[in-house]
């Protein structure tokens, strides 16, 4: 069977009401229940949570333009320091915080994007691992500002204040709650960005660059907005992280960790799906937590199944799963767009 | 000035090993248009056997291990650096038969193979070898320091250089002299030439994955005295290859030593400077280079421009 | 004044000189054609026509306004449209997509990350309207890779339509095709004559003669010649240099 794209599984337009966001959201707010049913602990329900968020915002850089970096760890580390500086330097503030870790790994993101915006394929990859090395080497040597090794660490949780509205963020259960409600936002916004017209031209691009330039895209430009900000996107996640664990490491910018987040998306099938890195990062956790807790050689087998899957079904867990509903009947193959009511 | 001289030497040292580095990975890529993102991880496998050749760590407590380690270690030191490279040869093989999958697929899944390749190959090394900072042991001779001229210079680093010039000769000699070499460079030109003229296309590749694994594996074991043994240093290895070959251009081979021993030079002198620093110097240099669509001293277009 | 007009580019690759000198006129409304041996630099011309290259010397006009050196987004955005002889489309995506992805109306909203696509009407009406000009109008939702290649070569100048330019290069449009669908490509070339000016790069002689207000002849970089078909047919020296046969 041929290879699919994203372009294949139907876009059924901007609508944010489809059956798996359904699905999505239900499952998002069911998670402190169901998580402790299952034996597992509400901490995993906010670092799923991050990474889904991260995903999600890689996605449009990987998958939809088809822009390979395996340097994005670095965005979520210097989202994660950004927060915990705010924090200790300027004042304790959840905004403030999420705002500075934004604003940081959005410029960190946006200067990146300058240098590598007119190239693609490997010289892109490659550029994107030589800056991802250098802030992580940053952050290591940086001992005054990020603690280096060590870490930045004593990063408090501010509390949620919203006009007269305001709790403590202390435990992880209400932790929890607003991070899913901000993934919860992510998702809807990025969905309807990629259904939009947006996102079919991100997926022209990925497909011939020079087509787009003579019909008329500026394509640098577009390649730069795409990954500023898929940074923008784990600089929340970034915030959000140094939150929840109280501290910022040097080693989620490392290329190790950045590497895990592309095998989660194509494991998952972020070339094919929007869905894809959800199931991506729900399978990593389950092999971090479940196969973890049996074996130490867990990032192995998960490792050994990225590797398979390249060679084998690049599309994915969310590409095995419309195969077999297009064997099934279930789905309609071949069309990327539902035809108009009238002829 | 004259301080300069041990980093000099230093930088030169670490440039022809680079350059060993370089020219399996130009080789392989020269070949099979493949970037192989792996190549760190075959030097760190060749360092690791080697090492656990020398201790004898395989056969442990049994009478042959005994008798092992009653061998000088000289000896035990020249039978591992030909091991440590076999064994990354062996692995390379093995890399490039999961590699066929993707020939003639975008480059993209080549990419992440071999991305992935070396995120498990690590993580081998970290549970087989645990994640802590190891030695290789070397012979008393090659060991140690001397002193000219008032300052102090490293006995292993001149052997670590001169055992890497041999070496590049070597494989210059290999590749200009055999016909196996004659094979491998026509490949490098043109693949699609060398299999209508009736070489077994899928041999070819085989070896020069091996070959060009084998020269990172050696290029290891000689630098892990220099450079420590630690699982992620295969990941260290990548971005200078990939910008030596930039640099002095894909498929080149006096391009690739060339560059090879510029980068090494700049890392050296940095490494007076600001020590800490030096291996950035190389990140900033690729950024450089590559941010400013350079395509090298002496190389020509190839598939890497996508 | 002519509607296009380039003069004296010079283009360069390293030390290979591709252009020497080549100055044209296209006046609006005409077909001007392009010929030349392999290797003359037809194609590379036209990248530096098209705003694929800038031109080392030179200056390029359209519409009496210096557009030397603009990018191809700029370019494309004047009314300047293209094909490509090695096809360029966007084979992942169905027939009708590539077309609305070229359509000005879509692509002024490109950066909107709201709105519905494929609800409005009106611009899906307004790409099957440019698909039916090339025939292509009953294969709208299929993909552009699976369409049979003289297909794929009219989608290649659908998408050029689409933007309704002023000016449209045609860079080799028959390269492949047999008989008839060349015969079917002349039809709608000189259906399309009395709406958009157009120039195009072709080795077919019958073809380019039977079309072409203009022509001209380009060799070793510089335009050896620029007339009317009747009159090169009587120049020895083109016919000499040129490929294929002059009927």
């Amino acid at each position: 069977m041929p290879m699919i794209t994203l372009s294949d599984i139907p876009a059924r337009g901007g609508s944010p009401f489809t059956p798996a966001m359904g699905v999505f959201l239900l499952a998002l707010s069911t998670a402190p229940f169901s998580l402790p049913a299952v034996g597992l602990y509400q901490y995993l329900g906010i670092e799923v949570a991050i990474w889904l968020i991260v995903a999600l915002g890689f996605n449009l850089l990987f998958g939809y333009i088809g822009l390979h970096s395996f340097g994005h760890g670095a965005y979520l580390g210097i989202g994660a320091y950004a927060f915990g500086l705010f924090q200790q330097e300027i004042a304790v503030s959840l905004w403030g915080g999420l705002l500075a870790a934004i604003s940081a790994a959005t410029i960190a993101g946006g200067i990146v994007a300058a240098f590598i915006s007119h190239r693609r394929g490997i010289y892109y990859a490659l550029m994107t691992i030589a800056f991802g090395q250098i802030f992580w080497f940053c952050a290591i040597k940086l001992h005054g500002v990020t603690g280096g090794e060590d870490g930045l660490l004593g990063i408090p949780r501010p509390d949620f204040v919203l006009g007269p509205i305001r709790f403590s963020l202390a435990d992880n259960t209400s932790l929890y709650w607003f991070s899913a409600v901000l993934l919860a936002l992510v998702a809807i916004g990025l969905w309807r960005l990629v259904n939009a017209p947006f996102g079919r031209v991100l997926q022209a691009i990925r497909q011939n660059e020079t087509r787009a330039r003579f019909v008329g895209y500026d394509v640098w430009r577009i390649k730069w907005l795409t990954f500023t900000l898929s940074a923008a996107f784990a600089g929340l996640a970034g915030g959000l992280f140094s939150m929840a664990q109280e501290s910022a490491y040097p080693d989620v910018m490392s290329l190790h960790q950045s590497g895990l987040i592309v095998m989660m998306i194509l494991v998952g099938g972020g070339l094919v799906s929007f869905w894809g890195p959800v199931l991506g990062v729900i399978l990593y956790f389950v092999a971090r937590d479940v196969i973890g807790g049996i074996t130490e050689t867990w990032l192995l087998w998960f490792g050994l199944m990225f590797v398979i899957m390249v060679m084998s079904r690049p599309e994915g867990i969310a590409g095995l799963i419309h195969v077999a509903r297009t064997r099934l009947g279930h789905a309609p193959a071949g069309r990327s767009a539902p035809k108009p009511t009238e002829v | 000035m004259f301080e300069l001289v041990p980093h000099i030497i230093n930088g030169l040292t670490l440039g022809l090993l680079f350059a060993l580095i370089a020219l399996g990975f130009t080789l392989i890529v020269g070949v099979m248009e493949v970037i192989n993102l792996a190549h760190g991880a075959m030097f760190a496998l060749g360092a690791y056997f080697a090492m656990t050749t020398i201790g004898g760590g395989w056969f442990g407590g049994t009478e042959f291990g005994q008798w092992w380690l009653t061998l000088p270690i000289g000896t035990r030191y020249a039978i591992g650096v030909i091991v440590g490279p076999l064994m990354a040869a062996g692995a390379g093989m093995i890399l490039e038969l999961c590699l066929r999958p993707t020939y003639g697929k975008a480059p993209l899944y080549g990419l992440l193979l071999t991305f992935g390749a070396a995120l498990v190959i690590e993580e081998i090394i970290r549970l087989s070898w645990g994640t802590g900072e190891q030695s290789l042991p070397v012979p008393q001779a090659i060991n140690g320091a001397f002193f000219m001229g008032g300052l102090i210079f490293s006995k292993y680093k001149f052997f670590a250089a001169g055992f890497a010039i041999i070496a590049i000769f070597g494989v210059w000699a290999f590749l200009e002299k055999t016909p196996y070499g004659a094979i491998i460079k026509a490949g490098a030109h043109d693949s699609e030439m060398v299999r209508a003229l009736g070489y077994d296309l899928s041999k070819l590749r085989l070896l020069v994955f091996g070959f060009g694994a084998a020269l990172a594996g050696l290029a290891g074991t000689v630098m892990a005295p220099i450079w420590g043994l630690r699982p992620h240093i295969g990941i260290d290895v990548i971005i200078p290859a990939f910008l030596i070959i930039v640099v002095g251009g894909v498929g080149s081979f006096w391009g690739a030593v060339i560059a090879a021993v510029l980068v090494g030079l700049s890392v050296g002198i940095t490494g007076a400077y600001a020590p800490a620093w030096s291996m950035l110097s190389m990140y900033l240099l690729l950024i450089a280079i590559v941010g400013f669509r350079a395509r090298g001293l002496l190389g020509r277009k190839s598939a890497l421009e996508n | 004044m002519a509607l296009f007009e380039a003069q004296n580019l010079r283009k360069r690759f390293g030390a290979r000189v591709v252009l020497e000198n080549i100055s044209l006129s296209i006046e609006d409304g005409t077909v001007h054609g392009i010929m030349g041996p392999n290797g003359a630099g037809k194609t590379t011309c036209f990248h530096v026509l098209t705003g694929h290259h800038a031109p080392d010397a030179g200056r390029i006009t359209f519409a009496g306004r210096d557009i030397t050196g603009k990018k191809p987004h700029q370019i494309a955005r004047m009314g300047i449209s293209r094909s490509f002889q090695i096809m360029n489309l966007f084979d992942d995506t169905v027939v009708i997509e590539n077309v609305i992805l070229a359509l000005p109306e879509f692509r002024s909203s490109g950066l909107n990350p709201i709105r519905d696509v494929f609800g409005n009407t009106a611009l899906i009406d307004r790409a099957l309207a440019v698909l039916d000009q090339v025939g292509l109008a009953h294969r709208a939702w299929e993909k552009a890779a699976a369409l049979p290649y003289g297909e794929r070569r009219a989608l290649e100048i659908a998408v050029a339509l689409a933007p309704e330019p002023r000016i449209v290069f045609l860079d080799e449009p028959t390269s492949g095709l047999g008989t008839d669908a060349t015969r079917a490509l002349a039809d709608l070339i000189r259906d399309l004559r009395n709406r958009y000016t157009i120039c195009l790069i072709e080795h077919d002689m019958r073809f380019l003669f039977d079309l072409a207000d203009r022509i001209s002849v380009i060799h070793w970089g510089q335009v050896i010649d620029e007339n009317t078909p009747a009159n090169l047919r009587a120049n020895k020296w083109v016919a000499r240099s040129a490929l294929g046969e002059v009927a």
